[in-house]
């Protein structure tokens, strides 16, 4: 594992200070360049030159592609493939319903949602790929298609969403499968407050349709450690449904059952090749990014 | 423990409102807004955790300081009978107070009081012992001390209600020293009286010993009704020579309805006059009777009302007699002016109490009989002759007044014998600032009414000249000039007295004459010099009179005396006993002496009253008494069951509500302290 301090030169900006800065733009590109500037390098950062394989010639293959050394070491005509040098399309998936707007130390989910959603689509654009964005609750509220000029256009919608209505996954994303025909590279963000199975089958189409899928589990740390004392009525920000709770009672309960929704999307993500990441809202959003793109990296070389 | 309004107890109820504050209202109010209730609504709801009170110690205070104001409202108190049956166990030492003053003649307190005393008196049991004490004005011990129930019984039997006022501060004192005596474990006072506001005045040092316990037997009336007669106003004038004296007489009401009452005028014994008179509700009206000459000495008289609940206040008695002028002798030389004692003349024959009786006479033609017949002879400005001098001392030492009133030609045949100073040479003040009396002595007669501020300017007066005069011994300055020289001096000889005035009672020397202090100086000067008194025609019961001060003629009665009462009791005040006269009665009091018993010429009558205080018939809380006497309030012993005050007497002399009350306060102050911080 790959510790904070372990990273020289990595500048890791409390959020909620960035969150005051307030052009979108900017955030991003500080975060990703210091990240930048502390890796000396990003895992995309020349993927079209990527070796991929080796295949017999076949008459009418252009002989420059021919792999002479194999040649000269086996006596036998090889082409040497690569990956596809295109530019891919990205797009970020956020989750803009209501229980988004929650934050108990004075950034909310969604901003952080959509500072995570900023830098990761900062980050793409400079490597010419296609930007794209949807922002969703129970249906689809924003979508900008992938394009390579659509990073203003991304940040701009990002900077106005709001959480106005109760979330969804499955119709949003059903509907969304649709839109995006071509493969590329998705970015869920949300706070999954639905079944693991459910979650699961309402990630299905996109991925079937070959896209790669990144998701990431924004929760509170009001949410994971539950550090409520006084007895009172907790309010459902989606529902409104009110429950009276006294918290230092059912508090290790409520932690063990989120706990064990974590593990069960871990294993059910993990089990279908989607990389998972839950992300506290208190942690810096560099730090956050970083130990996501490290995994990743690592998990490619595996693959 | 009992309490005055118990129907405030339901207000306990009231203690269930912090408890649903702490089980109920403190989680509704309460709102957190959370993303998702999918976890939490998983969790089985447990309502039994939910009522748990986690701050025992504010749920406590809130309920405590409820409690105690509800308490507070429903006003406790603990009963006597309670209190009582708490106290130590042991003989006592009880000390019945009687009030006797004339108050208690109204209706049938006095005997309700005598009933009162002996219920006390049947409670003295076993080792206990008794005193009574009876008072008024004065506190007097009827039986110190005894364990003898018996003669507790006779000494009250004999018991008669006096004329006197109330006054607890004596009685309370007294009944401090008895118990202060006593060796017994338990000490009480009884006190029965009708608690006139009138007879307490503040707590006058009464302190009963520690651990005595004062019982209030109150046997007042409510809202009584009493009416009495003001003392008289008597003004004299002179008709066809004789003297008359118009009456005007008052008539109190100390009730709260209007009334009208029939007043009757009795001179003698005789009611010569009625008038009616209507006093409005506690307030008073006078009636002026005609006038009635006054022919001889003593004549007894007296306003009476009509009877009412309380007699003793109903008649109002006062002596008259003629009162004869003081006789004055202005002598002058024989060859004087007519008007040289204008002035003089004229400010004399102002005079009405004392009237002034003014003749003027030669100096040197003044003879024996006409210094017999004078009171005050003043030489106006003359030198009288070797025999008038010698007459002149005579009239002095035999008790008359001489005012020498020197201008230049004044002065005296044997200089320094008689006069208070030796006259000198006249001193001339007329060129430059003319002189002023400076210094004046008033603690003399004469100037005694001038000491206030404002009632009399001597200043004013300019002085132009006057004689130096060098005081003789025995003389005394009375009066002096700016410059220290002796305006006035006077000298005591023999029974009489000399006043000299060292310059002119006219305009010749000084303008005193035209200034407004002249009159009255004049007057007090020979009121002084005739040794005039005042006649007081009434006096008060509880005075002390001191009968050689009335004079017969000219000399005071000798002893040894005989006095009347008004009960028609004879009391003889010779030089072994008591030479003077306690008035304990109301009426009319006749000393004489003892040898001319026959003679009424030579009889002095003194009308006796009581005191108008104590006919007001207000009434005090005996709590006030009881406080007082005690140190502290509320603290009386189990006495008989009527002793026993109503419980809003009790609860107000206990006043526990207030500091429950306070208590009740003071912990919704702490709790406001504590619930902020554990909340915080």
């Amino acid at each position: 594992m790959i510790g904070s301090g372990a990273i020289p030169g990595a500048r890791f900006v409390d959020p909620i200070v960035l969150a005051r800065i307030g052009n979108l733009e900017l955030v991003a590109r500080s975060v990703v360049d210091g990240f930048i500037n502390g890796i000396h390098r990003s895992p995309f950062f020349g993927a079209s030159v990527d070796f991929a394989e080796h295949r017999g010639y076949v008459p009418g293959d252009d002989i420059r592609r021919v792999d002479w050394k194999l040649y000269a070491r086996t006596d036998r005509y090889y082409i040497k493939e690569y990956e596809a040098d295109s530019n891919s399309n990205f797009a970020v998936l956020l989750d803009v319903s209501k229980s988004m707007g929650y934050g108990s130390r004075g950034m909310t989910k969604l901003d952080y949602g959509r500072m995570l959603a900023g830098c990761l689509t900062y980050l793409v654009h400079r490597q010419r790929d296609r930007v794209g964005f949807v922002a969703f609750d129970d249906d689809i509220v924003e979508h900008v298609p992938p394009s390579a000029k659509h990073m203003d256009t991304v940040l701009h919608v990002l900077d106005r969403l709001k959480p106005a209505k109760p979330g969804g996954l499955r119709a949003p994303l059903h509907k969304m499968a649709e839109h995006f025909g071509r493969r590329g590279m998705l970015v869920l963000v949300s706070d999954l407050y639905e079944e693991p199975d459910a979650v699961l089958e309402a990630i299905g189409p996109l991925r079937f349709r070959g896209n790669d899928l990144a998701v990431f589990h924004l929760l509170d740390p009001a949410e994971l450690d539950f550090s409520f004392t006084d007895p009172s009525a907790f309010e459902d920000l989606e529902s409104g449904e009110q429950i009276p709770i006294v918290p230092q009672k059912l508090g290790d309960q409520y932690r063990e059952l989120v706990q064990a929704h974590i593990t069960a999307l871990t294993e059910r993500f993990s089990a279908n090749r989607i990389d998972y990441t839950m992300v506290n809202t208190s942690t810096p959003l560099d730090h956050a990014l970083f130990s996501y793109l490290t995994t990743r990296e690592r998990l490619t070389r595996v693959r | 423990m009992a309490f005055l309004t118990p129907l405030f107890l339901a207000a306990l109820a009231g203690l269930a409102i912090p408890v649903l504050l702490h089980l109920i209202q403190k989680e509704r109010k309460n709102v957190v807004h959370f993303p998702s209730l999918m976890f939490l609504r998983r969790i089985p709801y447990q309502s039994v955790q939910r009522r748990r009170i986690r701050h025992w110690f504010l749920l406590m205070m809130r309920l405590a300081a409820l409690a105690l104001i509800v308490l507070a409202f429903a006003r406790p108190f603990f009963r006597r009978q309670d209190l009582g049956a708490a106290a130590s166990s042991g003989a006592r030492e009880v000390v019945i107070l009687l009030d006797r003053s004339y108050s208690m003649g109204y209706g049938d307190r006095w005997q309700r009081a005598l009933s009162a005393a002996g219920d006390a008196v049947n409670g003295v049991r076993g080792q206990d012992r008794g005193s009574i004490v009876l008072f008024g004005s004065g506190a007097e011990v009827a039986l110190r001390s005894t364990a003898d129930r018996s003669r507790l019984q006779t000494a009250l039997a004999g018991v008669e209600s006096s004329a006197s006022t109330t006054r607890y501060g004596p009685a309370l004192k007294l009944a401090g020293s008895i118990l202060g005596e006593s060796a017994l474990p338990r000490k009480e006072v009884i006190l029965i009286s009708d608690f006139q506001r009138s007879g307490w005045q503040g707590a006058e040092g009464v302190r009963l010993p520690d651990g005595a316990a004062l019982t209030p037997v109150n046997i007042s009336d409510t809202d009584p009704a009493n009416m009495s007669v003001t003392p008289v106003a008597l003004q004299r004038s002179m008709f066809e020579n004789q003297e008359r004296v118009t009456i005007t007489a008052g008539v109190a009401n100390h009730s709260n309805a209007a009334s009208s009452v029939d007043l009757a005028l009795d001179l003698g014994g005789r009611v010569i006059q009625t008038q009616r008179v209507s006093p409005a509700a506690n307030g008073s009206a006078s009636v002026t009777f005609e006038p009635v000459t006054v022919a001889e000495k003593n004549i007894r008289a007296t306003v009476k009302l009509a009877d009412d609940k309380l007699m003793r206040d109903n008649a109002f008695h006062f002596v008259l007699s003629p009162e004869p002028p003081v006789r004055i002798i202005i002598a002058e030389r024989s060859a004087a002016a007519r008007d040289t004692s204008l002035y003089l003349a004229r400010a004399l024959a102002v005079g009405e109490a004392p009237r002034f009786e003014t003749s003027t006479r030669s100096a040197d033609a003044m003879t024996a009989e006409d210094l017999n017949a004078a009171s005050v002879v003043i030489l106006n400005d003359v030198t009288p002759s070797q025999a008038a001098g010698e007459r002149l001392q005579r009239f002095v030492e035999r008790g008359g007044g001489l005012l020498v009133v020197l201008g230049e030609r004044g002065s005296w045949p044997q200089s320094g014998e008689l006069l208070p100073g030796v006259p000198g040479e006249p001193v001339d003040r007329s060129t430059g600032v003319p002189a002023r009396l400076g210094a004046l002595e008033y603690g003399h007669p004469v100037f005694e009414i001038f000491r206030a501020p404002r009632t009399g300017d001597f200043s004013a007066a300019r002085f132009y000249g006057y004689r130096a005069v060098a005081p003789a011994a025995g003389a005394q300055v009375i009066a002096r000039f700016d410059d220290g020289g002796a305006a006035m001096l006077e000298r005591k000889v023999g029974n009489g007295r000399v006043l000299m005035f060292t310059s002119t009672v006219d305009l010749f020397w000084n303008d005193m004459a035209l200034k407004p202090v002249y009159l009255p100086f004049l007057h007090r000067a020979v009121r002084h010099l005739a040794g005039y008194r005042e006649p007081q025609p009434w006096r008060s019961v509880g005075e002390v009179v001191e009968p050689s001060s009335y004079t017969v003629g000219r000399t005071a009665t000798e002893l040894p005396r005989v006095v009347l009462t008004p009960k028609g009791e004879r009391v003889t005040l010779d030089e072994e006993g008591p030479d003077v006269l306690e008035l304990t009665e109301q009426g009319f009091y006749e000393v004489r002496p003892l040898n001319k018993e026959k003679d009424s010429g030579t009889a002095v009558v003194v009308a006796s009253n009581v005191d108008l205080r104590e006919s007001d018939l207000t009434a005090m809380d005996p709590q006030e008494v009881v406080a007082a006497a005690l140190g502290h309030a509320g603290r009386v012993a189990a006495g008989e069951p009527e002793a026993v005050p109503t419980d809003q007497a009790q609860e107000g002399a206990q006043r526990i509500w207030w500091y429950l009350l306070f208590a009740g306060l003071l912990l919704l102050g702490a709790e406001t302290v504590v619930a902020n911080r554990s909340t915080v």
